[in-house]
């Protein structure tokens, strides 16, 4: 009994020496693929929840492209897996505010991807300020985050500031002298019809019709048939995805027969194509200055087919775009300096990234590299008709309706 | 112009008044406040889109598949859950605990759908053709929903006016407790109420799926117009409900277009507010009732 316990023991020792070895050996590769932790929250639920998919879509994409690839490149060590820690916010900027606090501090996040849309944005930028971490916008764009001076969070988007002249050179450009406008009363259409309307004003072009509704709204004959009314020659319809259809809905039964109609968000929102095509689609516009054909973009189709695979729609252009870029500012900053916060902040306020949509670069918190655009739907296709210099088709004036 | 605005007002009251009459049955019989009772209408609005988009069902066949679900629904839910609340809990106390009960539902149900099928507005096109008529253009889908939501409440007041068990249901909306000493059948009128209530609130789906995007979160406005339309109706009276759905509508359109489009809130609910000052009861309730 006593010699058979020696000889166990005796291999217990050796085995135990062996599982000891096994268990550094294992325990220093688990720390070697321990996954970069990257928070984020999204409106899953609440008034937007209908507009962020397309925006978590792209970060998903861009999460699991990196993971096949290898894992997230890290200046000064191994690549590594990317997890996501996200949280539904409730389209509620307040509870941004408290996620993204307890995602710092509890969750121990390495970095952090932004939030959906422009107040959630602004909410999160005196948190960025105080925990000193490095936040790149995407779905917002607001004059405000300039205003508010922050120096660890950038804007993905233009400002409606920079956004609304280029508007109306385009209108200019097509010799459009009337508007009617119709905005939404949520803040980022609300802010942008304030530096809309002097600018119309300094080009000389009429403002017709002009109203504003609430987020409650369920009819628009009322608005639509003022706008008939004063015949305009442009429909700036300063909208989200849901009055954006609604409005399509309404201007179809009222053959609203104006050359140039605008829809802020929606016609480049996959449902968008599912509830209208042919003639009811062709010829509306919305904001955006992205497209796969731009071929001075390589990055550019890849995106647009990767997305289509594994989400089996199309992205939308403007926010999974820009969702989707500041996946790739963040990873080519965190390749070239790591996750040290402070040295992320610096390389991404200085260098030039290259990105799906071209170039990004910024100047204080703006993007200056990109020129805000149009976009315009053209045999179902969505073609860039403003800034000329990547314009991929010509505006043509919308021809009524089915 | 005016023609234009009170036919949609019309048609836009018709799909409040079928949801509101469907509420009102549930109310006006058990006293349970539905608050997910627009949850139903999401859930036969994705029954109507999946159908169409997955087997090419068309919506008019989802008019009969979803109100079948719906209504089943219904049935499992007092089965299950309310037969035994309301053998338990008498008088005002139903109320509030069925607005818990429906409060809690109501997140499930939302945040179920949310979960098979994300936040993604889903849309299809069917009867999307524009129909002109004496100075009037309107889509056919504004049309069906119009004659879906007469026959629809038809086929309720009708049962309610010419049937035994209608008059039975009329009687327990009028005093419960009265019902039930003169032997009517407390727990078939419970059961009509809850499959026919739910079925309508389905049905009512089905059919703004045809023109509006279909997401997880579109019955909350339905609810908030359903209650607004009932309360201003009078609580458990099915006429009322028909009159202040229609009410409603004609405020949202032709009322919008005389002061403004931002005004619509304030004209819905200040009318609201208005009625429950000067009339507690309701514009076509008793006093007294319940």
């Amino acid at each position: 009994m006593g010699t058979k316990n020696r000889k166990i023991t005796r291999r217990t020792v050796l085995a135990g020496a062996a599982a000891t070895g096994a268990s550094f050996a294992i325990h220093r590769r688990a720390r070697a693929v321990e996954p970069v932790k990257i928070g984020f929250t999204m409106p899953k639920t609440g008034y937007l929840g209908v507009a962020c998919p397309v925006a978590y879509q792209a970060y998903e994409l861009w999460r699991d492209q990196v993971n096949a690839a290898g894992g997230l490149k890290i200046a000064g060590s191994e690549p590594r897996p990317i997890e996501f820690i996200s949280y539904d916010d409730q389209s509620e900027p307040s509870k941004t505010v408290q996620i993204y606090q307890k995602m710092i501090t509890q969750d121990k996040v390495d970095l952090l991807l932004s939030p959906y849309g422009t107040p959630f944005h602004l909410a999160l930028g005196p948190v960025a300020e105080r925990h000193k971490f490095p936040i790149v916008g995407s779905t917002s764009n607001s004059t405000l985050l300039r205003d508010l001076g922050v120096k660890y969070m950038w804007a993905g988007q233009q400002a409606p500031d920079v956004y609304a002249p280029e508007m109306v050179k385009f209108m200019q450009s097509v010799g459009i002298d009337s508007a009617s406008m119709l905005t939404l009363q949520l803040p980022a259409s609300l802010e942008f019809k304030k530096f809309l309307t002097p600018e119309l004003e300094k080009a000389g072009i009429r403002l017709d019709a002009n109203d504003e509704y609430p987020n409650s709204i369920t009819d628009m004959t009322a608005m639509v048939g003022s706008v008939k009314a004063a015949g305009s020659k442009a429909v700036l319809g300063l909208s989200y995805p849901l009055d954006s259809a609604l409005y399509v809905k309404t201007a179809r039964e009222m053959k609203i027969d104006v050359p140039m109609q605008l829809l802020f968000i929606g016609p480049a929102l996959p449902f968008f194509s599912q509830q209208y095509t042919g003639a009811d689609l062709e010829g509306l516009m919305t904001i955006g200055e992205w497209s796969p054909s731009q071929t001075a973009w390589p990055k550019a189709k890849p995106f647009y087919d990767a997305y289509m695979a594994k989400w089996n729609e199309k992205p939308d252009y403007l926010d999974s775009v820009i969702s989707y870029a500041s996946c790739e500012i963040l990873e080519q900053a965190v390749a070239k300096v790591g996750l040290d916060h402070e040295k992320l902040r610096e390389v991404i306020s200085t260098d030039t990234f290259d990105t799906i949509k071209g170039p990004i670069k910024f100047d204080g918190n703006d993007n200056v590299a990109t020129k805000p655009g149009l976009l315009q739907v053209q045999n179902g296709e969505l073609e860039i008709v403003w800034p000329k210099e990547i314009a991929t088709a010509t505006f043509k004036p919308k021809q009524g309706w089915s | 112009m005016i023609a234009q605005l009170v036919f949609v007002g019309l048609t836009t009251g018709a799909i409040y008044a079928l949801i509101a009459v469907s509420l009102n049955l549930i109310y006006g019989t058990m006293r349970l406040l539905n608050i997910g009772h627009g949850d139903m209408a999401m859930v036969g609005a994705y029954i109507s889109f999946w159908l169409f988009t997955l087997a090419d069902v068309p919506p008019y066949v989802s008019f009969l598949i979803a109100p079948a679900v719906s209504g089943l629904f219904g049935l499992l839910l007092y089965r299950g859950m309310f037969a035994g609340l309301l053998r338990r809990v008498q008088g005002d106390a139903v109320e509030g605990s069925s607005l818990l009960v429906f409060f809690g539902i109501s997140m499930v149900v939302q945040n179920s759908a949310s979960l098979l099928f994300s936040g993604t507005p889903r849309a299809y096109r069917y009867f999307d053709g524009i129909v002109e008529f004496g100075g009037i253009a309107v889509t056919e889908s504004r049309l069906v929903a119009l004659a879906v939501a007469v026959v629809a409440i038809g086929a309720v007041l009708a049962f309610l006016k010419f049937s035994i068990w209608g008059l039975g249901v009329r009687a327990l909306i009028q005093n419960r407790a009265a019902s039930a000493i003169v032997g009517i059948n407390v727990d078939f009128a419970f059961t009509f109420a809850s499959v026919v209530g739910f079925a309508l609130a389905g049905l009512a789906g089905a059919v703004i799926s045809m023109y509006q995007a279909v997401t997880p979160f579109m019955g909350g406005p339905y609810t908030t117009v359903g209650f607004v339309v009932i309360i201003l109706g009078g609580l458990g009276n099915i006429n009322g409900a028909i009159i202040g759905g229609l009410v409603v509508g004609l405020l949202e359109t032709a009322g919008i277009a005389l002061t403004g489009p931002n005004f619509r809130d304030l004209l819905i609910y200040g009318v609201f507010i208005a009625v429950l000052m000067l009339r507690p009861q309701g514009l076509f309730g008793r006093k007294g009732a319940h």
